[in-house]
């Protein structure tokens, strides 16, 4: 019981510590997206007191201000995306600069130094010439191939210009009404940053917005949110492990006590003060419990970090917090109070007269029913604790309380219709059933647990590789690499033709009109309260609408009609996680302003759309007559492999407009992601087959000294050894074999149930899975009653004369 | 040496040695030095798999607190032992054991629902269910009250003269005690009369 209580204690310090450590590491990751943790965005100056105040909250800051602007290209003009950008960007993440097109990118840390600029490989015959901005001469020596921040507004691209900050007030191309988009960023420790957020929320002025992670990219934000579900997952069900081994060495403890209490009892002891024993030394128990615990959890991220950092490819970074620490305390606390206080307050209520019947203690119902209650309350609780989601805890608690309720009953009633099918031949198969189903050893208890730990690991790798192939689903490898957007819609054909030509795989190509929605319903945007705090991110926000009559791949509807099948004359389709943010409704008016002028329809249909396919994704789909004649660019994607970048470089010759969006970078980094990911949920993994071990040894330990009595008498009886060796090894097959059967059922129902409700992932049914289930826990089981059976059937039958 | 079909009583104070005598004479463990014989072999020699043969079908053996199999029923613990000796017939011989102790009612009963008096008596069956030559009984009345006991003791000396089996008992009952043929006292592991 002290064993199972440290490890559980351990399990909760050690994955509290390493999730915490890795979803930091993961988090600056992803926070290389935005260069920051956090981005607060204006059109207008950005005052000095944000800087001011994030610096006293311990944050690093940064500054960046983009603009268009036009260069000059032998006399022509070109436009460009200027951005000017202070030391330290960015503050997550590298940039990425290259002498010409083909040499291989350096990564940097720190932007253009005063006096120089980086240009966009669209500008690449500029390389190594003057540029002139504004008043101002610089010298172009580098590419800029990767921008971490630069997917953030994916379609609203000119070439980039990338200079220092400082150079861009002598530049004098920031004038009174210039249209500049200032942007600060800050980074640091997560909860300087939350705090900083919090901070800030109530200070902004009209026009500035937080953006952060999770209102950055939905295809990041969505690999980080299932991620974070799964870890919570694995972290309960390793720890569901740890509770079923505790409850199984506190019912063998009790039993043990059991007739202690009752001669101490018979001695005058009372029930009173046998209680208050108990309690101390429960009290005892979790003392040491956790001191060994949390020592064993804080050492274990040291050779878990040892084989992580070579993995994530940097070290994962050090949290000093004492939350971890105190969760696992707290933890170690309910599962002794509701797994063991009751069992123990159980044993204190044994009967004196037990000393002269030698018989079990028959439980009351209602000592049964304090039983089970604690324990649920017990795991209620803990879910509660450690799992984000209060809808995931209680679901989870349901498919536990599911399991514990109705495995035994299951086992009894196999067990039963087994031995009963054929009375007139006992031994080996209704031998062994017997054993199974005899109470005192505990056999359904222990099987039980152990389908219950098993279930739990099950479920664990179910729902990984749902995960990864969902991933691995959206992720073919054809993928398209590059985005070549601002095509003008003349060329679009041409490109078109030119990329056929070339064998170039591109996708459907898509018009983009950008506008501002103004109004839902008639109503001005300004005088919605949203109840979602992201929809004021979005709503300001710059919308690219498209136009089509063909359903974009990957795209499903979820309600209404799509725009092809629609009788309506002017329409849009708008997607699912935007509508849910606006609170829109089939029927809701959209207004729309482009360059001055307004435009409206209603919404017929809501899709849904697959984020992470890197295909050109859109909000809004409205139907071609709407907004075909509206100013327009067209983007399309395109597969380009490393020994195509020639064909790339000639297009560009020819379509000087075209601007090429490297999103191949960006994906590696959500793969990698995922790839990370895994690898932490492999350590999970690890965890849960360490608890369902010990669960293992809890069990062969419960019934060790009925196994020795029953290979006595069966030695008394004549019994050869093989015949003891046989039966004491096919019991645990058998176990086994039961083990998996159920395990591998409710593996299904439960992996299903995560799956759909959790991960919004589609389930497969797999045989496999009963596969894995029955051969590893028959081949678990059968070979811990090997490894056992030496002690059990090597006994002297002298010993049931003596009992 | 215990004279065939006659009815050896083993007596003496407790920690005397009593169980240990009656589990050197049936084979249940090895004696360090001296020599025991089990119809008309030498167990001083044999290892513990050795001594199971020589048991098998021809000792039975009767416990104090009945050492029945749990979770199993009145005919499947009288089974066991004729199973494992490789009969044909087991279930046949079983219920006719259970005839014999009166319990033929309760053969499917599981023994965890019988009464003391009831599992003693199943447990007498399966000592005589392989009709052995030899029965070994430690206190078979020791967990039962002084009327269930005398029946037991009854029941046993019944059976005994019906299939003449050689009896040899352990036993504080002076009841039970006198109806033995032969009687041994022991003290501190040494023999003191034989009567």
């Amino acid at each position: 019981m002290v064993v199972a209580t440290v490890i559980a204690i351990s399990i909760v310090t050690s994955s509290q510590l390493v999730t915490h450590r890795i979803s930091l590491l993961l988090d600056r990751q992803a926070s290389e997206l935005l260069a920051a943790d956090l981005v607060l965005s204006s059109g207008s100056p950005i005052s000095v007191e944000y800087r001011q105040q994030a610096k006293a909250s311990g944050l690093k800051v940064a500054s960046t201000t983009s603009m268009r602007t036009a260069i000059f290209i032998d006399d022509e003009p070109q436009l460009v995306e200027l951005k000017a950008v202070s030391d330290g960007y960015p503050l997550r993440g590298q940039l990425e600069k290259a002498s010409d097109l083909t040499s291989p990118g350096q990564r940097v840390l720190q932007g253009p130094s005063a006096g120089e600029v980086w240009i966009d490989s669209k500008l690449h015959e500029l390389i190594g010439e003057t540029i002139t901005l504004g008043n101002q001469n610089f010298k172009s020596n580098w590419l800029l191939t990767f921008e971490p921040d630069r997917g953030g507004a994916l379609f609203n691209l000119a070439p980039r210009v990338l200079m220092n900050l400082k150079d861009l007030a002598a530049t004098g191309l920031i004038l009174p009404g210039s249209r500049v988009h200032h942007r600060m960023l800050f980074a640091g420790n997560a909860n300087a940053v939350a705090a900083f957020r919090s901070q800030l929320k109530p200070q902004l002025s009209e026009g500035e917005t937080i953006q952060d992670l999770e209102n950055a990219r939905p295809e990041m934000r969505r690999a980080l949110d299932r991620t974070r579900t799964f870890f919570a997952l694995s972290i309960i069900l390793t720890l569901v492990i740890a509770m079923v081994a505790i409850a199984i060495t506190a019912r063998y403890t009790a039993g043990k006590e059991a007739p202690k209490v009752a001669m101490l009892r018979a001695f005058g002891i009372s029930q009173k003060r046998l209680a208050r024993f108990y309690l101390q030394q429960i009290g005892k128990l979790w003392g040491i419990a956790t001191i060994f615990g949390i020592g064993i959890g804080w050492l274990s991220q040291y050779p878990i970090q040892w084989a992580l950092d070579g993995w994530f490819g940097q070290a994962l970074p050090q949290v000093y917090l004492i939350q971890p620490y105190l969760i696992a305390a707290v933890v170690g606390f309910i599962c002794l109070a509701g797994f063991c206080l009751p069992q123990l307050l159980n044993a204190a209520s044994t009967p004196p007269m037990q000393v002269f019947r030698p018989i079990s203690n028959r439980r009351t119902f209602g000592r049964n029913l304090l039983v089970t209650v604690a324990g649920i309350i017990a795991v209620f609780l803990v879910l509660i604790l450690l799992m984000q989601s209060s809808l995931l805890a209680i679901v989870t608690l349901g498919m536990i309380l599911l399991v514990v309720l109705i495995l035994p009953g299951l086992f009894t009633l196999l067990i039963r219709w087994l031995l009963f099918s054929n009375a007139r031949q006992f031994w080996l198969k209704r031998y062994l059933l017997s054993r199974l189903r005899s109470t005192s050893r505990g056999a359904i208890l222990v099987m039980s647990g152990f389908s219950l730990a098993l279930l739990a690991i099950l479920i664990i790798a179910v729902v990984k590789e749902e995960l990864l192939a969902a991933w691995q689903t959206q992720l073919p490898e054809d993928t398209p690499n590059y985005f070549l957007i601002n095509l003008a819609k003349q060329d679009v054909p041409l490109v078109e033709e030119y990329l056929s030509q070339n064998q170039i795989q591109y996708s459907n190509p898509y018009p983009l009109i950008r506008t501002r929605l103004t109004a839902i319903n008639n109503i001005s945007i300004k005088s919605i309260q949203f109840t979602d705090p992201r929809a004021e991110g979005l709503v300001h926000h710059t919308f690219n609408i498209s136009y089509t009559n063909r359903l974009p791949d990957d795209n499903a509807i979820v309600v209404g009609e799509w725009i092809a099948n629609s009788q309506a004359l002017d329409q849009f389709s708008v997607e699912q996680g935007m509508a849910e943010k606006l609170g829109l409704e089939l029927g809701d008016i959209l207004s729309f302003n482009v360059a001055g002028e307004t435009f409206e329809a209603p919404v017929t249909s809501i899709r849904s759309v697959v984020w992470e396919n890197f295909k050109p994704n859109f909000y809004l789909i409205a139907n071609p007559r709407l907004v075909e004649k509206k100013p327009q660019t067209w983007l399309l994607s395109a597969t380009i492999e490393d020994s195509e970048k020639p064909v790339l470089k000639n297009l560009f010759e020819r379509f000087p407009a075209i601007t090429p969006l490297d999103v191949g970078v960006l994906m590696a980094r959500v793969r990698s992601i995922v790839d990370r990911a895994t690898i932490a949920l492999e350590f999970f993994f690890l965890f849960a087959l360490l608890s369902a071990f010990i669960v293992l040894l809890a069990a062969i330990q419960t019934g060790k000294s009925e196994r020795q009595m029953e290979s006595s008498l069966l030695r008394a009886l004549s019994a050869q050894s093989s015949q003891l060796y046989r039966v004491h090894v096919f019991e645990f097959t058998l176990m086994g074999l039961l083990v998996g059967f159920f395990a591998a059922l409710f593996a299904n129902l439960a992996g299903w149930i995560v799956s759909v409700k959790f991960f919004d992932i589609e389930y497969h049914f797999s045989l496999s899975i009963w596969l894995i289930s029955l051969v590893s826990a028959t081949a678990v089981l059968t070979i811990a009653g090997i490894l056992v059976s030496r002690n059990v059937y090597n006994v002297s039958p002298m010993k049931i004369l003596r009992s | 040496m215990v004279p065939y079909q006659q009815a050896l009583v083993i007596q003496g104070a407790s920690g005397s040695g009593k169980t240990t005598l009656l589990g050197l004479m049936a084979g249940l463990d090895q004696s360090s030095s001296g020599d025991i014989e089990l119809l008309g072999e030498h167990l001083t020699d044999k290892n513990e798999e050795q001594r199971a043969r020589v048991r098998a079908g021809k000792v039975g053996f009767v416990f104090q607190s009945f050492q029945l199999v749990q979770g199993a029923t009145a005919i499947q613990n009288v089974m066991l032992p004729l199973e494992l000796g490789g009969s044909q017939d087991a279930f046949e011989l079983s219920k006719k054991a259970l005839c014999e102790v009166g319990l033929e009612a309760k053969a499917d009963t599981m023994v965890e629902q019988l009464s003391g008096g009831e599992q003693q008596r199943v447990s007498i069956a399966r000592a005589f269910a392989v009709k052995p030559a030899i029965l070994f009984a430690d206190e078979p009345t020791g967990n039962l009250d002084a009327k269930t006991g005398g029946q037991i003791a009854d029941l046993m000396f019944r059976l005994r003269d019906q299939s003449g089996t050689t009896l040899v008992l352990v036993t504080h009952e002076q009841v039970l005690a006198e109806r033995g043929d032969v009687h041994v006292q022991i003290e501190s592991g040494r023999l003191l009369s034989v009567d």
